[in-house]
C-alpha cells in the first residue's frame, strides 16, 4: 500500500510540540526581557533605536523600546503586548513588568525538566499571586492627598529613574501641577482625571529646559489671521466657533446657470453679504477674540477687524478648542446667529501671541480656575524633548494613580524583597508539589532588586544577601529596606523617600504572572507564516 | 477495454478509506493534548502573524487551515458542536476519530461498511436511551450548586482553572439574570443577552459583571452630561447631518436669493429633526450614523447625551432591551415629520465610565430584559480572547443545564458506564452488528484514556478500576444504594484516583453529552461511507 503522503495541514505550516514549544516560549520571553533589563533603575542606560522610517528614538521607557522592535516569535509578541497593557492602564512600570514576566517564566524551566505538569505550576502561581496582592495591600501606606509634598515625593521617586531626573524636581512639579489642574470631582464623588484630553504637552525645540512650565491656561500653535489684529489682549471676551466664517455651499448638489450678467454679480454679492451677516451676529456679543475650527475668509477678517477690532484665529483643532472652552468658560457655537451672551468666555486673563523659536504661538493664560492646561516643554533637540515627553507622561500616570488610589509602597526593590521573604515562609505551608513553583515565584521576585543592584554597579551578591537578611528579620521591621540605586547602598526607603504607587506595583505583578501562566500552558505552536 | 478518463486523480476502495482515516486520526492527535483539566493550550500563528492562544477544540481546528477533505469534515463537526452545544468541541473530534479507526479495522476484516454503520447507529440509540434512563440526574435535586459545578467543570480545562470559583459565580449570576419566559411559558436563557467586553489591564480577578448593557463609545461632545438617571433613549438610524438631496436630484432656481434659502433650509431641516427628538422627551440619543457638529450643540444645550456611530448591532440590542424602536425616518403617515414618544426606550441609568484606557457607556436597569455585561480584565489581548472563549463555553453549559435540567457525572464517567453497558448489550445481538457495537463500546473509552494520559497517569490501571466500579453498579440490585452510587464514578486527575464525580461536583449537562455522541457518530458514518475519491485537477490557465 504505497501512496503519496497525506497532507492534512497546509504544507507551509510549521509545528513545534511539547517540551520544545515550552522551551521556545521561555527562551523568547527571556530574550525580550534581556533587551530592557539595563533600563531599570536610576542608573539605567538609554537605548537608541532606529525605526523603519529612519527616525531615531532615544529612550529608557520599556514600552517605547519594545514598541519599536519587530519580533517574529509569537510568545515574544505576547510579551510586548504586556508592556502596552501596563502603559495604558497605569502608565509606569513597563520595564519591571517585562523583566518580572521573563524571570517568572525562566523560573519554571527546571520544573518542566523534572516533569512537573504545567497546570500544577499555573495553579501554584495563581495562589501565590493572591497572596502577593494581600501582602502588598497590607504594606501600602495611605497618604494625604491635600498635601502637595506627599505627591511630589512619590512622583519624584518614579521619575528618579528617568532621563529627566537630572533636572531635579522640574518635571515632577510639572506633572503634579498638570494633574491637579485637570482633577475634577463631580457631585457623586466620582473622580475624573482626564490627562489625555485636557493636559496637552507642547514640545518646542530651542530654549533651555528650565523654561518648561505648566501654563495657567492653554496655548496652541496658531497666529492671528491678519497682521493688524491685536496680539495682546487683557481680559478678552472669547467666542468659540466650529463653523467656517466664509461662504459655504450647501450639501445638495447645486448648479448655477446664469442667463443675465446681473445675476452673476448678484450671486457674488450674496456670498459676500452672507459672510457679513455672520460677522454681524458675532459682533453683536462684542468679542475680543474669535476662534474657529474651520476657515475664515479674507472678507470676514477684514470686517471683524474694522468693525469690532477683533482678533481672529482659524483652523484650530477640535481637541484644542475643547481645552480653550474649558479654560475660558466659553461654549463652542456652530451657528453665529445663535450666539448668546452666555456662550462668551470671560475667564481668561491674558491673551497674547508670542514667537517661540521659528513659530508663532497663541497663549491664553492667567485664567480663573482652569480645568485644562498646556504643558510647555523646551529643550535642546527634538529627541531630548520626545524623551522628556515620555517621562512626563509616566509621571502624570503616576500622579493620576496616586490621586485615584492614594497608597504608597516602598520602592527600590524593597517591596519585592519583602514579598519574596514572606512567600518563602508561606511556601512551607503549601502541601504537595505546588510548593516548589510557589517557592520559585518567591525567588523570581528578587529579580527586581537584583537587576537594580546590577545596573547601579554594586556588589550584587553582597547587597542581595544583606537585603534578604534585613527583610527576613522575624519582627518584620525591615520591610522598608531597599536598594538606593544612586549610592549603590542598602538604605531605608522611608528615610530616603523612595516610593512607588501601590496600584502600579499591583498591576505589574498581576500582568506579569497572568501572562506567564498563559504562556506556560502552551504545548503546541502551529504557525502558518510563509 | 477503454477506460473513462477524468482530468484528475481517482482513488478507490480501501486505499481511500485508509487515507481518510489517517488524516482524521492525525487531526485528532493534534487536539488530543488539550482535553481535560490537565490539558494544555495551543499557540496558533496565522499567515499574517496574528497569534491565537487557545484550548478550545473548535478554535484550534478553525485556525489550522486543514486541507484534507476528510479532515475538513471533522473541522466542521467541531464547529457544529460549538454552535449547538458550545462545549465539548475537543472530545467530539477525538471520539469521531476513534470510531473511524475502529470501523476501518472491521472493514479490513471484510465486514461490509453498511453493517458497521448499522451497528454504530444501534449502539448510539442504546447509549442515548441508557443516559436518559439511568445516568442522568435531575438538577432540581442539586440546586444552584449544580450550575456552579457545571460551569467549573467546563472551565477546569481552560486557563480559568485557577480562578474557576470566581468566574463560575460570575457566569451563573449573569445567566440567571437574563432569564426570560417565552410565550409558551418556557424559561429561556439567551447566551446572546450576555455581552462580553474585553479591556486589557488589571488582572482577571478584577473582571466585573454589570447589570445592564455597555458599549464602547464616548459622548459626542464634551459638554454633555456624563450620567443620566431615568433615561429615555431614542435610537435613531439616519443621519443627523445637514440635509442633502439624494444623488441626481437637481434644483433649478430662478432667483439667486433662493440659493441661500436652500442652504438655510438644509440646516433647518436637521435642526428641526434634533428638536423634535428632544421635544419627545429623549435624553439619550443613540445614532448609528453621523451627527453633525452643529447639531450636537442643540443636544448639549438640552442636556442630552448624544452618541454617534453606534454600531448597528449594539443599537439593535439596546433597542430590544430598553423597549425602544429604531427609527429609520421621521416621516409619519401625514407626510409630516414627527418623533413619537412611544419610540423611546427607558432605562434606569445611563452613565459614562472609564475602564482602563477606554470610555464605556453603561445602560443600567433596562426596562425590557435584563441584559448583562461582563467586563473582562487581564494581562493582554491574547489572554482576554482566550478567557472570552472559555467563558462563552461555560455560559453555554449553564444554559444547557438550566434548560434541560439534567446533568451527568463528568471525568469519563458516562463513557465508561456506556462502554460497560454496550459490551453486555452486544452479547445479546445475534447479528453482524454485534462486532460494530462492541467496537463502539471500545471506542468510547478513548475519552477517559486521553484524560488520564494528559495528566500523565496510568491510563490502563485507572480504566480497569473504573470499569469494575461501573460493572458493579450495573449488575447490582436497584435497592443497593451503595453500589448504585458507583455509577457516578469518574476520574480524579490531580491524584489519579477514581471517585464519585457527582458528589465532587464534576458534572456536565446530559444534553451536551448526548449531542456530542450523536454528532461524532454521524461524522464517522459520513466518512466511512466514502469508498471513492475523485479530485479534479484545476483547469489549466490559458
Amino acid at each position: 500500500m504505497s501512496q503519496a503522503p497525506v497532507y492534512i495541514l497546509n504544507k507551509n505550516a510549521k509545528r513545534e510540540q511539547g517540551k520544545k514549544a515550552q522551551g521556545a516560549n521561555i527562551k523568547a520571553a527571556r530574550a525580550v526581557s534581556d533587551i530592557v533589563r539595563t533600563t531599570l533603575g536610576p542608573k539605567s542606560m538609554l537605548k537608541m533605536l532606529l525605526d523603519p522610517m529612519g527616525g531615531i528614538v532615544l529612550t529608557n521607557d520599556g514600552n517605547a523600546i519594545l514598541r519599536e522592535i519587530d519580533v517574529q516569535h509569537p510568545a515574544a509578541k505576547s510579551m510586548i503586548e504586556l508592556a502596552r497593557a501596563q502603559d495604558e492602564e497605569v502608565g509606569d512600570g513597563t520595564t519591571s513588568v517585562i523583566i518580572l514576566a521573563g524571570e517568572v517564566l525562566s523560573a519554571v524551566e527546571s520544573f518542566l525538566e523534572k516533569d512537573i505538569h504545567p497546570t500544577v505550576i499555573v495553579n501554584a502561581y495563581f495562589r501565590a499571586l493572591e497572596e502577593i496582592v494581600n501582602i502588598t495591600n497590607k504594606i501600602g501606606i495611605s497618604i494625604d492627598l491635600e498635601k502637595d509634598d506627599d505627591i511630589t515625593k512619590i512622583v519624584k521617586s518614579t521619575i528618579g529613574t528617568k532621563f529627566a531626573s537630572k533636572w531635579g524636581s522640574l518635571i515632577v512639579d510639572l506633572a503634579v501641577k498638570a494633574v491637579r489642574t485637570v482633577y475634577r470631582k463631580d457631585k457623586a464623588g466620582n473622580v475624573e482625571i482626564d490627562v489625555k484630553r485636557y493636559a496637552k504637552i507642547e514640545k518646542i525645540p530651542g530654549g533651555v529646559l528650565e523654561d518648561c512650565e505648566v501654563l495657567n491656561g492653554v496655548m496652541f500653535n496658531k497666529d492671528v489671521t491678519h497682521p493688524n489684529m491685536r496680539r495682546v489682549i487683557k481680559n478678552p471676551r472669547v467666542v468659540l466657533l466650529d463653523c467656517p466664517l466664509e461662504y459655504k455651499k450647501g450639501e445638495s448638489m447645486t448648479n448655477m446657470e446664469f442667463t443675465k450678467e446681473e445675476d452673476f454679480r448678484k450671486a457674488l454679492e450674496m456670498e459676500e453679504t452672507e459672510v457679513m451677516r455672520m460677522c454681524e451676529h458675532i459682533l453683536r456679543v462684542k468679542p475680543d477674540i474669535v476662534i474657529t475650527e474651520k476657515g475664515v475668509s479674507d472678507v470676514a477678517q477684514h470686517f471683524l477687524l474694522k468693525k469690532g477690532n477683533v482678533s481672529c484665529i482659524r483652523r484650530l483643532r477640535k481637541t484644542d478648542n475643547n481645552r480653550v472652552s474649558r479654560v475660558t468658560g466659553a461654549t463652542v457655537v456652530n451657528r453665529p446667529e445663535e450666539l448668546q451672551e452666555s456662550d462668551v468666555g470671560t475667564d481668561c486673563g491674558l491673551f497674547e501671541v508670542k514667537k517661540l523659536g521659528d513659530d508663532y504661538f497663541s497663549f491664553m493664560t492667567e485664567c480663573k480656575n482652569p480645568s485644562a492646561c498646556s504643558i510647555l516643554l523646551r529643550g535642546a533637540s527634538k529627541d531630548v524633548l520626545n524623551e522628556i515627553e515620555r517621562n512626563l507622561h509616566d509621571a502624570m500616570g503616576v500622579a493620576r494613580n496616586v490621586l485615584n488610589n492614594p497608597k504608597l509602597v516602598p520602592g527600590g526593590g524593597a517591596l519585592e524583597m519583602e514579598l519574596a521573604c514572606r512567600l518563602n515562609e508561606m511556601s512551607l505551608k503549601v502541601e504537595g508539589v505546588h510548593q516548589w513553583p510557589y517557592k520559585a515565584l518567591a525567588s523570581a521576585l528578587e529579580v527586581i532588586p537584583r537587576t537594580l543592584a546590577q545596573n547601579c554597579g554594586g556588589d550584587v551578591v553582597r547587597m542581595l544577601t544583606e537585603l534578604r537578611s534585613k527583610h527576613s528579620a522575624s519582627d518584620g521591621s525591615g520591610f522598608m529596606w531597599g536598594i538606593n540605586g544612586n549610592s549603590a547602598k542598602i538604605e531605608n526607603m522611608e528615610t530616603q523617600n523612595i516610593w512607588d504607587p501601590c496600584s502600579v506595583k499591583l498591576q505589574t505583578y498581576k500582568t506579569a504572572i497572568e501572562s506567564a501562566c498563559m504562556l506556560l500552558r502552551i504545548d503546541d505552536i502551529v504557525s502558518g507564516i510563509q | 477495454m477503454s477506460q473513462v478518463s477524468i482530468f484528475g486523480q481517482r482513488e478507490q476502495g480501501q486505499d481511500v478509506r485508509t487515507q481518510n482515516i489517517l488524516a482524521v486520526v492525525a487531526l485528532s492527535n493534534i487536539v488530543k493534548t488539550s482535553l481535560g483539566p490537565q490539558g494544555l493550550d495551543k499557540m496558533l500563528v496565522d499567515d499574517i502573524g496574528d497569534v491565537t492562544i487557545t484550548n478550545d477544540g473548535a478554535t484550534i481546528l478553525k485556525q489550522l487551515e486543514v486541507t484534507h477533505p476528510a479532515a475538513k469534515v471533522l473541522v466542521e463537526l467541531s464547529q457544529i458542536q460549538d454552535r449547538e452545544v458550545g462545549d465539548g468541541t475537543t472530545s467530539v473530534v477525538i471520539l469521531a476519530a476513534e470510531l473511524l479507526k475502529r470501523g476501518n479495522e472491521l472493514i479490513k476484516n471484510n465486514i461490509h461498511a453498511t453493517s458497521v454503520m448499522a451497528g454504530y447507529r444501534l449502539a448510539l440509540k442504546e447509549s442515548v436511551k441508557f443516559i436518559s434512563s439511568s445516568l442522568s440526574v435531575k438538577t432540581d435535586s442539586l440546586g444552584r450548586e449544580a450550575l456552579i459545578n457545571a460551569a467549573k467543570t467546563s472551565m477546569s480545562s481552560k486557563i480559568l482553572n485557577a480562578e474557576s470559583d470566581f468566574f463560575a459565580e460570575l457566569a451563573v449570576k449573569a445567566m440567571q439574570n437574563v432569564k426570560t419566559v417565552n410565550y409558551q411559558g418556557q424559561a429561556k436563557y439567551p447566551v446572546r443577552a450576555i455581552h462580553i467586553l474585553k479591556t486589557h489591564g488589571m488582572s482577571s480577578k478584577e473582571s466585573t459583571l454589570v447589570d445592564g448593557y455597555a458599549i464602547q463609545a464616548t459622548r459626542s461632545a464634551q459638554g454633555m452630561p456624563t450620567s443620566m438617571t431615568g433615561a429615555k433613549i431614542a435610537c435613531v438610524d439616519f443621519n443627523l447631518n445637514k440635509y442633502r438631496l439624494a444623488m441626481g436630484i437637481q434644483v433649478l432656481v430662478q432667483d439667486p436669493e433662493a440659493l441661500d434659502k436652500i442652504r438655510q433650509a438644509e440646516m433647518d431641516v436637521c435642526k428641526q429633526r434634533c428638536q423634535k427628538i428632544i421635544a419627545s422627551g429623549a435624553n439619550v440619543v443613540l445614532c448609528s450614523r453621523g451627527i453633525d457638529d452643529f447639531a450636537l450643540k442643540y443636544f448639549v444645550e438640552a442636556g442630552v447625551i448624544a452618541i454617534r456611530r453606534v454600531p448597528k448591532s449594539d443599537l439593535k440590542r439596546i433597542a430590544n432591551n430598553t423597549g425602544a424602536k429604531i427609527v429609520v425616518s421621521l416621516a409619519d403617515i401625514d407626510g409630516e415629520e414627527s418623533y413619537e414618544p412611544e419610540c423611546l426606550g427607558t432605562c434606569e441609568r445611563v452613565y459614562e465610565k472609564r475602564v482602563g484606557d477606554w470610555e464605556y457607556l453603561f445602560f443600567e436597569g433596562m426596562s425590557q430584559t435584563r441584559a448583562q455585561t461582563i467586563i473582562l480584565r487581564g494581562a493582554n489581548d491574547f489572554f482576554l480572547d482566550e478567557v472570552e472563549r472559555s467563558l462563552h463555553d461555560s455560559l453555554c453549559v449553564i444554559k444547557r443545564v438550566l434548560e434541560s435540567n439534567s446533568v451527568v457525572a463528568g471525568g469519563g464517567s458516562v463513557e465508561v458506564a456506556l462502554s460497560v453497558y454496550l459490551d453486555d448489550f452486544a452479547r445479546t445481538l445475534g447479528s453482524r452488528e454485534q462486532l460494530a457495537v462492541a467496537e463502539f463500546s471500545e471506542a468510547l473509552q478513548i475519552i477517559p484514556k486521553v484524560l488520564a494520559m494528559n495528566a500523565a497517569k496510568d491510563a490502563t490501571e485507572l480504566l480497569a478500576k473504573l470499569r469494575v466500579y461501573h460493572n458493579a453498579a450495573q449488575k447490582s440490585d436497584t435497592s443497593d444504594e451503595k453500589k448504585q452510587a458507583l455509577k457516578y464514578s469518574g476520574l480524579e486527575l490531580t491524584h489519579g484516583k477514581v471517585r464519585n464525580n457527582l458528589t465532587h461536583g464534576v458534572i456536565e449537562p446530559a444534553m451536551s453529552k448526548v449531542k456530542s455522541m450523536k454528532f461524532a457518530t454521524e461524522a464517522a458514518i459520513t466518512i466511512l461511507r466514502i469508498d471513492d475519491m475523485i479530485r479534479l485537477a484545476a483547469p489549466q490557465q490559458q
